[in-house]
């Protein structure tokens, strides 16, 4: 698969991120080598291999339904966050 | 002539105590952000760990919809990008959901009956919420990561009515089953509408709309109605093709319309892949069998109420359409009352009386009450137009049933000693009309139980009167 301009326009789009114009060119090129590089795993043949297939085929483990919370971890991830107000996160406007 | 295909999809926001990856609480109404933890806020390197009470509650719904329950289903991860959802993606379940193929019976105006099929419930996180204030929107995560059910009906509904009928028999089972309070306002149940047209007799289905997001019954009827006519209009006009396209709309209650949500659909690509980090979710034959648990369901409540105490069909949906009046009815019955009177009081004569957004579950008169007034009236002590007025008071005020009728004086006299001495009394005054009664006009007679009726300031039990006016005068 081939990354061109328009397909880079289309994945800002998407993740909502704005590349600088200098950069395209190299961003082109790094995400071009990251796709040739997953492309080796095709020299796999797994027309045999159930689309389910797992490495550990054990259940997911379960969890009761006991409530506990911890306020410190979110009090301090508030504290981290770029931008918060009354313990709201502050993000740009969301346009509907 | 245009036929309507309407498919619904619901998403039950489960009553779970803890979120559905993560044991943070789900209560309402906390103040925003307490409910968090590094799982639902997606820190790296938190991974999920599946409430197994959501596994509990979803076998249940499949249960009551008499679908497939899938002992081994998976998560899927689908990717999007917004400020409510910390993680920029969703878990939830596209190819292997844990309920399939279930039916529902929906109960129609003229007394028909039809099956919706459900093509799927699946498990999946909610997200955050977010306010928006000007130049910047507020973000509480305390709603990411709470465990919903989405439910998907099959496109078999062909009207609106169907449409909401299909709605009100599934919040009746969530809520009989009691795996979501399945509140509207408080988006617990949240509706989405698929609508299309096509001349009737064709057989394909053509370009559907999804109208999303409406909170009540009566604005899905009405949303469902005025885009069916947008539809309709456009092909008659010959602009369908044009300006009927598959596209989320939103239903603005105030002008009637729909309105076109362009530009989110255009980003929209979900990118769906098996979730890494959730291996499979097995139900093992012994939850499969604890889980499938279920109280009565409605439709099975009306069926016993019919056979049990022989009331009608249309009666018994209206009583255990909300499991809360249906309690109340079995309530009421307790008492030994007959079942047609318990009917008449708890759904006439109760919820007249209602005001200010009161219903049942909020009624200051009890089912044991409510039961007492009707026995009072069935052991002839008060007259059913009396009872009335012990209703009207006693919605005001918290009194004894018996103390009431004392004190309004509403005791009806049924000693046939008390009404013969009356009656002697009213016969004796009025000998002329006994005369003219007894030379054959006959219709004096309503003038002597009126006259005996006034005599006993209506307390007299006039069946009483009725039979010694007879006996005096023949």
């Amino acid at each position: 698969m081939q990354i061109d301009d328009q397909l880079l326009t289309r994945l800002e789009t998407l993740s909502m991120i704005r590349i600088d114009e200098r950069k395209r060119e190299e961003i082109i090129e790094e995400l071009s080598e990251f796709l040739n590089f997953a492309d080796n795993l095709k020299e796999l043949d797994t027309s045999g291999v159930d689309d389910k297939f797992a490495m550990d085929d054990a259940p997911t483990s379960l969890r009761e339904d006991i409530p506990s919370c911890n306020t410190e971890i979110s009090e301090s991830i508030l504290k981290n966050a770029p931008q918060s107000d009354e313990d709201f996160f502050i993000v740009p406007k969301i346009i509907e | 002539m245009f036929e309507t295909i309407i498919g619904l999809e619901v998403h039950v926001q489960l009553n779970t105590k803890t979120k559905l990856f993560c044991s943070c609480p789900t209560s309402f109404n906390h103040r925003q952000n307490t409910n968090t933890c590094p799982t639902c806020l997606a820190l790296p390197g938190a991974l999920p760990v599946l409430n197994e009470e959501v596994l509990h509650k979803s076998i249940q719904f499949g249960t009551a919809i008499e679908a497939t329950i899938n002992q081994v289903s998976y998560f899927d991860r689908k990717s999007y990008f917004y400020p409510d959802s910390p993680s920029a993606y969703q878990i939830t379940q596209l190819y292997t959901p844990v309920v399939e193929h279930g039916k529902l019976r929906i109960d129609l105006e003229d007394g028909s009956h039809k099956i919706v099929r459900i093509n799927r419930a699946h498990i999946e996180a909610d997200a955050g919420k977010s306010i928006h204030d000007g130049e910047i929107s507020k973000v509480d995560l305390n709603r990411a990561g709470t465990p919903l059910l989405e439910i998907v009906s099959e496109p078999d509904m062909r009207n609106a009515e169907e449409a909401v009928q299909y709605l009100k028999k599934l919040h009746s089972i969530v809520r009989y089953i009691d795996i979501s309070d399945a509140n509207m306002q408080e988006g617990s149940f949240r509706v989405d509408v698929n609508v299309s047209i096509r001349p009737k007799g064709d057989e394909k289905l053509y370009t559907r709309v999804e109208i999303k997001n409406i909170n009540s019954f009566r604005f899905i009827q009405k949303a469902i109605e005025v885009e069916v006519s947008r539809q309709i209009e456009a092909w008659e006009d010959g602009t369908y093709d044009e300006e009927i396209i598959q596209e989320t709309r939103l239903y603005d209650a105030n002008r009637n319309e729909t309105r076109s949500m362009r530009g989110k659909e255009e980003a929209a690509d979900y990118r769906y892949f098996p979730e890494p980090d959730l291996k499979k979710a097995v139900i093992t034959n012994e939850m499969l069998k604890t889980y499938s648990q279920i109280p009565e369901l409605p439709d099975q409540k009306a069926k016993r109420f019919v056979e049990e105490f022989g009331i009608n069909e249309y009666n018994a949906s209206v009583i255990t359409s909300t499991k809360e009046t249906a309690k109340f009815f079995e309530d009421m019955m307790e008492e030994g009352i007959s079942a047609k009177n318990a009917v008449t009081w708890l759904t006439v004569e109760l919820p007249a009386r209602f005001s200010g957004g009161m219903d049942i579950t909020t009624s200051p008169v009890d089912a044991k009450k409510l039961a007492t007034l009707v026995k009072r009236i069935e052991d002839k002590t008060i007259s059913g137009k009396a009872a009335k007025e012990v209703l009207d008071y006693i919605m005001q005020n918290d009194e004894d049933i018996d103390t009431v009728i004392e004190k309004l004086g509403l005791k009806q006299v049924s000693d046939t000693g008390a009404i013969e001495a009356m009656v002697d009394e009213i016969l004796s005054k009025n000998q002329d009309k006994v005369e003219e009664y007894k030379n054959g006009k006959e219709k004096l007679f309503g003038f002597f139980v009126g006259q005996v009726m006034k005599a006993s300031k209506g307390s007299a039990n006039p069946q009483a009167v009725n039979e010694i006016l007879k006996q005096k005068l023949s």
